[in-house]
């Protein structure tokens, strides 16, 4: 054993000097969870921040998924490796919060002078990430929302050049559109985050008790109780009566793909998507974005938002934060942040500087551009409302499955749309209960 | 061959040649996909027939992985993985089964219950030891009472870290422990009369008895280990210094998640250039393939 | 317990410690020991940045046997196990043995087969997504002959052969390349003897090649059959995400997506338990039944 530990010395010190000769600058470590070239523009915006000044270095590393981002930074937590800062996905925000292993971004922007104007966050993403009370305790960073993808070729078949505003105008468009020999109205899929989540807030419906979760970790779902198991049920009789088609890359085209190469008139999904389109659709398509569909008109709420926020994480030393901070300061400002991501991805602005920033340069005149603004417009369509500021429920990722997979049960024919979902809120409030009951004791904050 | 079998041969030429075909279909492509632009891999339904842009694809997807610099990391921590875990196998399976010691099946199991449970299930406290490889035996040293304070060995971002974990599995000594059950108990018999002790025995005798499933289990390890993308994308955070060539595939191949461009062309180009060195590696070692090692001592 | 034990053997007891020592030691520290914690946790409610956990015995495992998803995902991942085994095993055996003849072209063959196991997960993804997708993959010809005959994304079964397919293309190159080993190992003269007696090349295979190599085979299905059980949940992951409906949720994909993807550590440690008793009592059995008739020495 004691050779053993001598070499185990001989290791730690050579890890020390290695690691001591780069100290010039204070460096701190940053994970992220995009991957593929939406991780390259976050390397780059790494690369960038480190050749802005010279007195910090932002050590970043992707971690090969939101989820492995979440996962890492735990096991790294609980051993006390973890980095400074991580991006977390909005599934994630719940467990975060409730961690105690976070620097509350609220706090730490007031602790090391970033000058946020926390009310220039648009309120439906503010919301999603903010307590209970409305602090906000991360930093909004890639963001999105849903919007309705629909081909202006097709609804001019039926002699339409608006998007339909209702589900049940866009219920009549797909029976016209079948009329008129579209071979596939709508490309849908079993996304909770689309068919569950934006339609509910949109539509003022709850998806639990205790606004959605916000109010604590005791809430219910109810989903199986609102107008969303008649929506399923419509999208159900669209299948059947051909109007409608399920579109999954398990198919051979995921929705995003039917509706590029016009196979499918129309698709909902993220904004995000907006330029996977633009540069893989079918030639001289003419198409555009507008905001999903709501029940009663006039009676529309704001959207979700979607994608992740950036978490400063506790336990860090004095410098790793003041190296942070100026790290944080520019991911968050409207031209070196915002603006950055906005033109790079798909990923919409977060504060209103940002949206006004980007407009004011033409950026939403340009042609490949156009039409992306209908996301900001969707996401502060009215005041945020209980329902519509976001979901905080526990562990809502299996939730997600839960739901996934029993709607995949009623369109297969398994069972009705009803006791499918039925059955999928059983499975959801235990989910719940379990979740509470690990977290027994601690105050959704 | 020994005698001629037209029928047969043709018979089984014609199911080699469709099996190839078979399992090489995915491989096609792949390599279909690395070959075309943007907008034409991204068809539906892709066309079967390479395009023109290989080149193109594979230098994009070399300059966005960084290649030049990772795959000298991935050689050594496959090396090591290999190298490890043929030598440490062999000792063990050795032990199990040619000592005659009450724990030896205990010891086997012990070993061979580790294929039981994958990494992901264990990543958590996985990644504790990882951050202080010493941690156990202080926190057992600990509970008997003995109040010591070992030093600190944090494998994190370091090679170690890369191969140590990757070799504590149980295929190696499994696959040799079904090996020595079927070298003739004669050959030891003689070995002992020679008056050869039991390294010698093993060094002399096993050793170049085991040569052809070594090369078989080199080969395994060495692909298995190059493609390792969990863990070290859990350790690495010094990208720029132990970063691995599989987990720069993180970096081209598009996520599941909103707003991803499918840039499959390139993806799958950084996909062949990720499968090259297995490859070449698989095809040297396979050379050492020989037939027939054991007749000469028979 | 493997009951076979050589007949002849060294009594140094302290060298045959030192010869296991190393393995142990590493098996010990990143197996076992963080193994033993993550298991612990299935009698606790772990929260997934800890802190305070409680003992609650045995309620994981209520809630994991109570649930009927999770007795149908242990059929559907003994089906899995067993089908995906036989087809790939049966395949790498048939190709090895050929191959082994040394037939022209033999070079290439003894290469190209191993080649499914060295891709990685992402291709694999891509390739299968081409090649099974009903509408624009190859089995599309088959639907336009028979509408719907083939279907993943909505049919179980077939959902359930993807993966089975997909699991057995990728370890019939590991398979290969163990059975030819095997088949390499057996000296010639054996083979030439069996010439001499007359017997054809189909007959000697399987009296004199496959009784030779039956240790390998042993080896592999044990392989195989615990791998299929553990490791599949890349396969699953990338081609029908367990569904549809739940039908190729696998046991080991159930616990990653129970603790990997919803942090639930302790829901996640219970079914690895149950998982692993059940690989050992299999692993077990096949000791004790099968390894009974394979041909050592």
């Amino acid at each position: 054993m004691t050779r053993f530990s001598l070499f185990a010395a001989a290791v730690s010190t050579v890890a020390i000097a290695s690691g001591a000769q780069a100290q010039e600058r204070t460096q701190f470590q940053y994970w992220y969870g995009l991957t593929g070239q939406l991780g390259e523009v976050v390397q780059k915006q790494c690369d960038l921040f480190n050749a802005s000044q010279d007195k910090y270095e932002a050590v970043c590393s992707g971690q090969g998924g939101y989820d492995a981002a979440e996962q890492n930074t735990i096991a790294a937590y609980r051993a006390e490796q973890h980095p400074t800062v991580v991006q977390i996905y909005d599934a994630g925000t719940v467990n975060f919060m409730l961690s105690g292993a976070i620097y509350p971004a609220n706090k730490f922007a007031e602790e090391h002078g970033i000058d946020v104007d926390w009310d220039a966050y648009f309120p439906g993403i503010a919301n999603y990430y903010a307590t209970s009370t409305g602090d906000m305790w991360s930093f909004p960073y890639n963001s999105s929302t849903a919007v309705l993808y629909w081909n202006k070729d097709e609804w001019a078949k039926i002699g339409k050049d608006k998007a339909p505003a209702t589900w049940a105008e866009f219920a009549a468009d797909l029976k016209a559109l079948k009329e008129a020999g579209v071979e596939c109205g709508f490309a849908f899929d079993f996304d909770t985050w689309m068919n569950l989540e934006q339609f509910s807030a949109m539509n003022g419906l709850p998806i639990a008790t205790l606004d959605n979760g916000y109010g604590g970790l005791g809430a219910e779902v109810v989903f199986h109780q609102t107008a969303f198991v008649d929506h399923m049920k419509n999208f159900k009789d669209w299948m059947d009566a051909g109007y409608a088609k399920i579109q999954t890359s398990q198919v051979g085209k995921n929705l995003i793909q039917a509706f590029a190469d016009g196979s499918c008139a129309s698709t909902t999904s993220s904004i995000a998507n907006h330029g996977v389109v633009k540069s893989t659709q079918a030639e001289g398509m003419n198409w555009d974005v507008a905001m999903l569909p709501v029940l009663e008109e006039g009676k529309r709420t704001n959207s979700l938002v979607g994608g992740a926020s950036l978490w400063v994480m506790d336990g860090k030393s004095d410098e790793e934060y003041e190296a942070a901070a100026a790290f944080l300061k520019y991911v968050t400002a409207a031209d070196t942040g915002e603006k950055y991501i906005a033109e790079n991805t798909g990923y919409i602005p977060v504060t209103t500087d940002g949206f006004e920033l980007l407009k004011s340069e033409g950026f939403y005149d340009r042609e490949e551009i156009a039409g992306r603004e209908v996301a900001i417009e969707s996401l502060t369509a009215s005041d945020v409302t209980p329902l519509s500021r976001g979901i905080r429920l526990g562990n809502f990722t299996s939730i997600r499955a839960e739901v996934r997979a029993e709607l995949e049960a009623a369109f297969t024919g398994q069972k009705d749309i009803e006791t499918a979902l039925n059955d999928a809120a059983d499975r959801s409030n235990q989910i719940l209960r379990r979740y509470e009951q690990t977290y027994r004791g601690a105050d959704l904050p | 061959m020994i005698e001629r079998t037209p029928v047969l041969d043709f018979v089984t030429q014609a199911i080699l040649v469709i099996s190839l075909v078979m399992l090489l279909l995915p491989l096609w492509i792949v390599f279909v996909a690395a070959s075309h632009d943007y907008q034409t891999v991204n068809q539906v339904p892709m066309p079967l027939w390479p395009g023109t842009h290989l080149f193109e694809n594979l230098a994009t997807a070399w300059r966005d992985g960084n290649f030049s610099r990772v795959m000298l990391n991935s050689f050594i921590v496959a090396g090591g993985v290999t190298a490890g875990k043929i030598g440490i196998a062999a000792l063990s399976a050795f032990s199990i089964v040619y000592f005659n010691y009450r724990l030896r099946m205990v010891m086997f199991w012990l070993i061979f219950i580790t294929l039981m449970l994958p990494l992901e299930v264990r990543i958590v406290p996985t990644y504790a030891v990882a951050a202080n490889a010493l941690g156990p035996f202080e926190q057992i040293l600990n509970l008997i009472g003995i109040e010591i304070g070992l030093p600190r060995w944090n494998l994190l971002n370091s090679y170690s870290g890369l191969i140590l974990p990757l070799i504590a599995t149980a295929t190696g000594t499994f696959l040799y422990r079904q090996f020595f059950m079927t070298i003739p108990d004669e050959l030891t018999e003689a070995a002992k009369m020679d008056g050869a002790g039991p390294l010698r025995f093993f060094f002399e005798v096993l050793l170049p008895l085991s040569k052809t499933n070594m090369i078989a289990l080199a080969t395994i390890m060495f692909v298995w280990s190059w493609n390792q993308y969990l863990w070290p994308l859990l350790i690495v955070t010094d990208h720029a210094n132990y970063a691995t060539a599989t987990m720069q595939l993180q970096k081209v191949v598009p996520g599941p998640l909103f707003g991803a461009p499918p840039i499959w062309n390139t993806a799958m180009a950084a996909n062949l250039i990720v499968l090259a060195p297995p490859v070449l590696v698989t095809i040297l070692l396979q050379r050492w393939f020989v037939r027939g090692l054991i007749s000469t001592d028979k | 317990m493997p009951v076979l034990e050589k007949r002849v053997t060294f009594s140094n007891t302290w060298l045959a410690a030192a010869l296991i020592l190393p393995q142990m030691l590493l098996v010990f520290v990143f197996f076992y020991w963080p193994t033993g914690e993550a298991l612990y946790w299935a009698f606790t409610l772990e929260p997934p940045f800890g802190g305070t956990n409680e003992w609650v015995g045995l309620y994981n495992f209520d809630n994991v046997f109570s649930d009927p998803k999770y007795w149908s995902s242990v059929r559907v991942s003994m089906i899995f196990a067993i089908a995906s085994t036989v087809l790939s095993l049966g395949i790498a055996m048939l190709l090895a043995l050929f191959v082994d003849r040394q037939l022209p072209g033999y070079q290439v063959y003894k290469f190209t087969f191993f080649l499914p196991y060295a891709l990685a997960a992402p291709a694999v993804g891509l390739a299968f997504r081409f090649i099974f997708s009903p509408d624009a993959g190859f089995l599309s010809a088959i639907n336009r002959v028979f509408p719907d005959l083939w279907n993943p994304a909505l049919d179980g079964f077939d959902a359930l052969l993807l993966i089975v397919m997909a699991q057995a293309w990728t370890m019939a190159g590991y398979n290969f390349i163990f059975f030819l080993a095997a088949l390499q190992s057996i000296p010639r003269n054996i083979s030439e003897a069996g010439a001499m007696d007359g017997a054809n090349v189909l007959r000697r295979m399987w009296d004199l090649q496959l009784p030779l190599i039956t240790p390998t085979l042993f080896f592999l299905i044990v392989i195989n059959i615990t791998d299929s059980f553990v490791n599949s949940f890349g396969i699953v992951d990338i081609t029908t995400a367990g569904g549809p409906a739940r039908a190729t949720d696998l046991m080991v994909y159930k616990i990653y997506t129970d603790g990997f993807e919803g942090k639930d550590y302790s829901l996640a440690a219970a079914q690895s338990i149950v998982l692993m008793l059940l690989i050992v009592a299999l692993t077990f059995i096949q000791f004790r039944y099968i390894e009974r008739r394979v041909h050592y020495s």
